[in-house]
């Protein structure tokens, strides 16, 4: 295990942890819970806010709001500081149902780096995507995370 | 003017700007049926003592922000991706403005790509991303 201190092997992460499942957990969608997500946020479409609506279902940034139960793979190494939130990226595909059982499965999909002057940051793309009992993909969210690595002297 | 079929979009088109709803009660609704019931967000005294300017709108609740825009705009819209950077955070009961443009338009498919804003009274963006939405193409 590298110190905190010492830069990142990106190549090596990227070789022992990319696209490896390391969360997997069930649950369901509340519809209640679910009309009140799309309401606060001001959507209008009855197929989002209303439970009684034949199409409804969650509203397409559902997903984004789905955490793994655990951050990071067993063995990932730690890093110097706190990893700041680089963005989220939800990629909805079929709709997301209340009351059916889910599935939410989550894997580093990316590590890249980007460099300047005051240093190097690094990037770790964590990836959840949900599936339904007949294991169809039904959509995906990315987060971002970045660290920022001190010019080595 | 809503958007029905791809026929009906513009490209550079500006999609209507609407200011939505960062009350604490209204936050506080979104916060607990996302599960991110967290004082960061639904307590301004609680986030102040966190080092925040205040109690903050949740990235993710910015995100729905942006999506209900497409559909007001395009109730048809199937929303295929929502790409967002949180700049800088959205505080509760402070006002801002959510807007999209149209940058790319392919009517083949009925793939309308919008580049997205949120930002505050000042004119500063807090949050930008890209929606890729599919239009009914006929």
């Amino acid at each position: 295990m590298p110190s905190p201190d010492q830069p990142l092997d990106v190549e090596a992460l990227r070789a022992q942890f990319l696209h490896a499942v390391y969360d997997e957990y069930t649950f369901t969608l509340d519809a209640d819970k679910l009309a009140d997500y799309a309401k606060s946020c001001g959507e209008t479409a009855t197929k989002f806010t209303d439970p009684n609506d034949p199409d409804f279902q969650a509203p397409p940034t559902i997903g984004s709001s789905l955490q793994p139960k655990q951050r990071m793979p067993d063995d990932f190494p730690t890093f110097k500081g706190l990893g700041m939130d680089a963005g989220k990226s939800v990629a909805p595909d079929k709709p997301m149902r209340a009351g059916v059982p889910l599935t939410a499965r989550t894997h580093m999909h990316d590590i890249y780096t980007k460099s300047g002057r005051s240093g190097r940051m690094v990037f770790f793309v964590i990836r959840m995507e949900f599936s339904d009992a007949d294991d169809n993909l039904l959509g995906s969210a990315d987060t971002s995370i970045v660290i920022r690595e001190k010019p080595q002297t | 003017m809503t958007v029905n079929t791809i026929n009906d979009v513009e490209f550079g088109e500006e999609l209507p700007a609407f200011v939505p709803d960062t009350s604490m009660d209204n936050v506080t609704r979104f916060a607990v049926a996302a599960g991110w019931n967290s004082p960061r967000f639904t307590d301004h005294e609680a986030a102040k003592k966190q080092g925040l300017p205040g109690a903050l709108v949740p990235g993710i609740m910015n995100q729905g922000f942006l999506s209900a825009m497409i559909h007001r705009w395009a109730p048809a819209a199937d929303v295929r991706l929502v790409d967002t950077v949180f700049r800088a955070p959205c505080v509760v009961d402070q006002t801002y403005h959510i807007n999209g443009v149209v940058t790319d338009i392919d009517e083949d498919t009925g793939e309308v790509e919008v580049d997205l804003t949120v930002t505050n009274e000042a004119g500063e963006t807090r949050v930008f991303g890209t929606a890729k939405v599919l239009i009914p193409t006929a």
